[in-house]
């Protein structure tokens, strides 16, 4: 069998344990840190497709990329493991579990909202949720603002008070934002040249 | 036909703009399915971020689903679903064309502190604005002892939460138990 050949059944070999691992990564986690650290020791330790430095780069590009972080991980993960096949398996995998489980929910959802102890069963979930979202803004904040100094606030402030008062879309408030940090970074590395 | 591809634009929008983690893309869903497209409330929104915690899988394919269900069925929710790949996929497989280049950039860094700080905002932003529709929910009298009870039952879940560490999953199912009780027996 020549090389190339050889190459083709292994990596077609890999399409089912992609897709069970992602299904199973998916199933189990639903918080985009959960997803990548579980992924990491699947691929990393217990698989051993990816070494621990190779990891650390696909995450790079998973988190600099928008979107759902477990899929983008999934896509990354079967792209470089078994090309365009595999990154199709992954993410089936991942998005297979969350699409069937939500069709299920809501169709159900439409019927037993309306009864009494469901309702407020959901309204103390949603209470839940405050907390949690207050949770939530205070590991980004302090992820986002320590050693910085006022630049992250001020972007904090001003993005704030745009979602609050203008009703325009956040569409323009991302594209004003990551400008804004394209030419701060732009000034300093000039400053830094000369 | 154009319901659905409204769908797939809507959340292609959506994911486009998805920086900062699963929570960032809870505004951006409310923005779009609420504000901009009118195809739900804000308590069937509020309920949806609730059940997004209790069910696997990433919380924007989560929320997108619910959406494009509620909205068209089952090929709404394959739909909305779609929508949010596409963009990602092409972002994921440029960075891993430019890989070494854009891994070291201070502009791509730059550009990330930027976005991340305004998921800070939109997430506080949607935080106001849930917990006063969890305080006050439509169309119940406000009341002073369900009033107490609900920011205790907030304080409660945050405490669990942010000080022991407690995953999301139990908290909200607790919070849903603790809030039945409550109104069976006492309030």
């Amino acid at each position: 069998m020549s090389r190339d050949g050889k190459d083709r059944s292994s990596r077609l070999g890999k399409l089912l344990p992609l897709f069970l691992a992602t299904f199973t990564i998916s199933m189990t986690a639903n918080s985009g840190y959960a997803i990548l650290a579980v992924m990491k020791d699947d691929f990393v330790n217990k698989r051993e497709w990816f070494t621990e430095d190779e990891m650390a780069d696909l995450i790079a590009i998973v988190q600099s990329a928008p979107g759902a972080m477990a899929v983008n991980a999934s896509m990354v993960v079967g792209y470089q493991s078994a090309g365009f096949l595999g990154s199709l398996a992954a993410v089936v995998g991942c998005i297979l579990p969350p699409l069937v489980v939500m069709i299920i929910v809501t169709a159900f959802y439409q019927v037993i909202v309306s009864n009494e102890f469901v309702y407020l069963f959901m309204r103390g979930m949603q209470l839940g949720v405050v907390g949690m979202l207050l949770d939530v803004i205070i590991g980004l904040f302090v992820n986002v603002t320590k050693g910085r100094g006022a630049y992250p606030l001020i972007i904090m402030i001003l993005a704030f008070l745009y979602v609050r008062l203008s009703g325009w879309s956040i569409l323009y408030l991302a594209i004003a934002c990551a400008l804004a940090g394209v030419i701060k970074a732009s000034l300093i590395a000039k400053r830094e040249e000369s | 036909m154009g319901l659905l591809i409204r769908i797939v634009l809507a959340f292609m929008k959506v994911s486009a703009i998805a920086f900062g983690g699963a929570y960032a893309t809870i505004p951006l869903v409310e923005e779009e399915a609420v504000v901009v497209q009118g195809w739900m409330t804000y308590g069937e929104f509020a309920d949806l971020i609730a059940i997004d915690e209790i069910t696997p899988g990433p919380i924007l394919i989560n929320s997108a689903t619910f959406v494009g269900m509620r909205v068209a069925g089952i090929p709404g929710a394959i739909a909305a679903t779609v929508g949010c790949i596409i963009i990602p996929c092409i972002f994921v497989m440029i960075l891993l064309v430019l890989y070494r280049r854009f891994h070291d950039s201070a502009l791509m860094e730059g550009a990330m502190v930027s976005l991340k700080c305004m998921a800070v905002a939109l997430i506080a932003s949607t935080f106001i604005k849930l917990g006063l529709n969890a305080l006050l929910p439509e169309g119940v009298a406000p009341d002073l002892a369900t009033g107490i009870f609900s920011v205790a039952v907030i304080c409660g879940a945050f405490y669990l939460i942010n000080q022991k560490k407690i995953s999301p999953l139990p908290v909200m199912l607790g919070c849903g138990a603790v809030n039945l009780l409550a109104h069976l027996l006492f309030l």
